[in-house]
């Protein structure tokens, strides 16, 4: 998360994008849970990508990551991943999941936790979103929300949001928190 | 001891020892149980007379005041009946696998720019525990020897389990090394894989604060003391594990780093990191408390978000009547603009240290730290120049911290109106019958002389913040308290001098304390929790821009003021 220049305040986002809305072939969508234990944001974002794409997902698929507390799933926190998926889809059979009532493997638990957090909108991270290969570089806050599913853009410990032309250093980093999101974590 | 001129019906004290026998008096590194009791008699004139400790080898044979007074090491002179000596818990040096420099060079360094005391504190580890522990305790006896007036202490930054890094350190004693080297085998959260935010874990944390108050109690080591270092920048220490160490051992667990270290680290490329300043760099992960908000993992005028918050975790606590202080500190590494790279050569693995610094050729615009005391300063009131009273004033609070030389002294007294005593100061508690008036009465010396970036500090404003106690939070995880707030600013503007003001709390009727915070005014903005509660606090620091010179701040500890019902 970078700062703004032209606002004395360091950058941080929340954001407001649109709901995930149907699949592209217009059937139900649903939302598949993955947990394989992942200790570190990397990791979890790399078996995010790695499902994502094993599964054949465009894109732009709304993925997101969760935090699950020592407990659940395991004995130590970890970060399991979410996923805006048609319905029609197969789970992935080397990690733990959960779609709907259905779920599989050991840490299934988890995977059920971050399906639930990004079907309610309660929490987690947008990793993956319509538009984020395009949030690169350092931007204004219009292109940012001309060019993605990004709606709003506020900076921490301000008042109010920033001008439309107010730069923000993207560091190549765009990680917005979810419980804020309209993308449907 | 073995020199066999007992003279037990006699009391010896302020005779003259000979050299032989005077001198393990001197060495702190002789636990008092070991002396015999003429030995003991002359410890004990020397700690009275406020000379045991580094300076006190200096001076060899200290027979008057006079001398004693020459003896006052770095001619400090107490203020209000302290030495407020300068120092700092927290710096590397090449025994830890991020650092590089000699121990000689960090405390040269520190004494240099003017600190009264230094803990060594390499990174808790395997190599470190197996190896670098033992290793560090020559070169910091050493250290001792060569620089008499600053005191140096061995500690160690643990891996705390279940959270953050913190420093434990121990004062000076024949088994510190192995009491240090048990402490890092059995509790560093590296050594045992026990960082994961789990109960078990946490536990180990309580367990290893224990130890250390074990050791203490069966005076296997004089003192120890832990403090928790840059405490949000991860927010890995929740609220509850804060609350649960000071509970657990409130002798030993005594507080935080109120700013974390890397001060330089947000100075803009390419002349430096470009990073976030205190390197607060990141966002939650996994082991994080999911109670801590995006804003927490920032640094407020360099100030951690626990301390910067005026109503917030720091404020949380004292309310409830805590103890817990704050200190500011350099977490010295690698120094910006230094010429250093480590020696050719080095397996840290296999030697527990890098081999000796030599000369790059290349000033490091890369490194985000200061050397000790160049630009973070915790001053400790100690009643004496020695490393037991050094450590009985950081846990007493008597504690005030500093960036970039903003004021050279402050003096706080919390006093019954016109009772003419003496009062509480710093850490303390002021006693008074219910509905008594209460004065705070603040003696700042403004900076006088240039600081290391060569320009006068000018302190603009200071301000008083002052809290309802309001005991033990029923939720653990608190992290606010509603009646805290900014209760008096003083506009002072000016660069050298003494200014002096008195806040008339007036009529106090319930338990309070109250606390003071100071600026350069360069850089403010409304509070977190809104400008009712801080109308000019500190502004959050912006990544890779971010001057630590043109922000200046310094925080005291508070004074508590019980009315008897």
């Amino acid at each position: 998360m970078g700062p703004t220049t032209g606002e004395p305040t360091t950058g941080g986002f929340t954001t407001d994008g649109p709901t995930t809305g149907g699949s592209a072939d217009g059937g139900p969508m649903t939302v598949l849970g993955i947990d394989a234990g992942s200790r570190t944001l990397p990791e979890a974002e790399h078996l995010l990508r790695t499902v994502a794409r094993s599964l054949g997902l465009p894109g732009g698929t709304v993925g997101c990551t969760h935090f699950v507390p020592a407990g659940l799933a395991g004995d130590e926190p970890h970060i399991a991943c979410s996923l805006a998926v048609p319905g029609s889809v197969t789970p992935p059979a080397d990690v733990s999941w959960a779609a709907g009532g259905q779920r599989g493997g050991p840490r299934a638990e988890g995977a059920a936790t971050a399906a639930a957090e990004h079907a309610a909108r309660r929490g987690g991270r947008v990793v993956t979103f319509p538009g984020h290969d395009l949030l690169t570089g350092t931007m204004s806050v219009a292109a940012i929300r001309d060019g993605s599913a990004i709606e709003r853009v506020l900076v921490l410990a301000s008042p109010g949001p920033p001008g439309d032309d107010t730069l923000v250093v993207t560091n190549d980093h765009v990680r917005p928190p979810a419980s804020v999101s309209g993308l449907g974590c | 001891m073995g020199h066999g001129h007992h003279h037990q019906h006699h009391d010896r004290s302020h005779e003259p020892l000979d050299e032989g026998e005077a001198a393990p008096a001197r060495d702190l590194t002789i636990p008092d149980e070991d002396l015999s009791p003429a030995q003991l008699s002359r410890r004990r004139m020397f700690r009275r007379a406020g000379l045991l400790g580094a300076g006190l080898t200096a001076a060899g044979v200290l027979g008057t005041q006079a001398e004693a007074a020459a003896a006052t090491p770095g001619g400090r002179e107490p203020k209000d009946g302290y030495l407020w000596l300068a120092g700092d818990h927290h710096i590397h040096t090449q025994h830890s696998g991020d650092g590089i420099y000699r121990v000689i060079d960090q405390v040269r360094h520190g004494n240099a720019y003017g600190l009264g005391w230094v803990v060594i504190t390499d990174h808790g580890g395997a190599t470190h525990a197996k190896i670098g522990v033992d290793k560090v305790n020559p070169d910091i006896v050493a250290a001792r020897e060569a620089v008499k007036d600053t005191l140096v202490f061995q500690g160690l930054e643990w891996n705390i389990p279940a959270a953050e890094h913190g420093t434990v350190f121990v004062a000076p004693g024949r088994r510190e090394v192995e009491t240090l080297k048990e402490f890092e085998n059995s509790f560093d959260g590296s050594v045992k894989d026990a960082g994961a935010n789990t109960p078990q874990n946490e536990a180990l944390a309580i367990a290893g604060l224990n130890f250390l108050a074990e050791s203490v109690r069966k005076r296997r080591i004089p003192d120890a003391l832990f403090l928790a270092n840059h405490p949000s920048r991860k927010g890995l220490d929740s609220p509850h594990e804060i609350r649960g160490w000071r509970d657990a051992q409130p002798s030993i667990a005594v507080g935080m780093e109120g700013a974390p270290g890397h001060q330089a680290a947000g100075l803009p490329k390419p002349h430096g990191p470009g990073g976030g300043r205190g390197y607060y760099d990141g966002g939650p992960g996994a082991d994080s408390f999911p109670g801590y908000p995006a804003e927490s993992y920032k640094t407020f005028g360099g100030f951690d978000w626990m301390t910067a918050t005026v109503g917030g975790l720091w404020d949380s606590l004292l309310a409830e009547g805590k103890p817990w202080w704050i200190t500011a500190n350099s977490d010295s590494h690698t120094v910006h603009g230094d010429t250093s790279v480590r020696g050719p050569g080095s397996d840290f693995d296999a030697n527990g240290r890098y081999e000796d610094p030599v000369y790059g050729g290349v000033p490091n615009t890369g490194a985000g730290d200061f050397w000790p005391g160049y630009y973070s300063r915790t001053h400790v009131g100690s009643r004496t120049f020695s490393y037991e009273a050094l450590m009985d004033g950081l846990r007493a609070g008597r504690v005030w911290v500093d960036h970039g030389g903003l004021i050279s002294g402050l003096v706080v007294r919390a006093t019954t109106a016109g009772h003419g005593r003496r009062g509480a100061t710093l850490g303390e508690t002021l006693d008074v019958r219910r509905g008594d008036r209460v004065e705070l009465t603040m003696e700042i010396t403004l900076a006088g002389r240039p600081n290391w970036a060569q320009f006068v500090p000018t302190l603009a404003r200071v301000d008083v913040i002052q809290g309802d106690v309001t005991g033990p939070a029923p939720d653990k995880d608190v992290f606010t308290t509603p009646n805290t707030k900014v209760v008096q600013s003083y506009e002072v503007g000016r660069t050298s001098g003494t200014v002096t003001f008195t806040y008339r709390l007036g009529r106090v009727d319930r338990p309070v304390y109250v606390r003071l915070r100071g600026t350069d005014g360069k850089r403010s903005a409304p509070g977190l929790l809104g400008a009712g509660v801080d109308p000019h606090g500190p502004q959050i620091d912006v990544h890779g821009d971010a001057d630590p010179w043109n922000d200046l701040w310094f925080y005291s500890n508070p004074i508590w003021i019980l009315p008897r019902r």
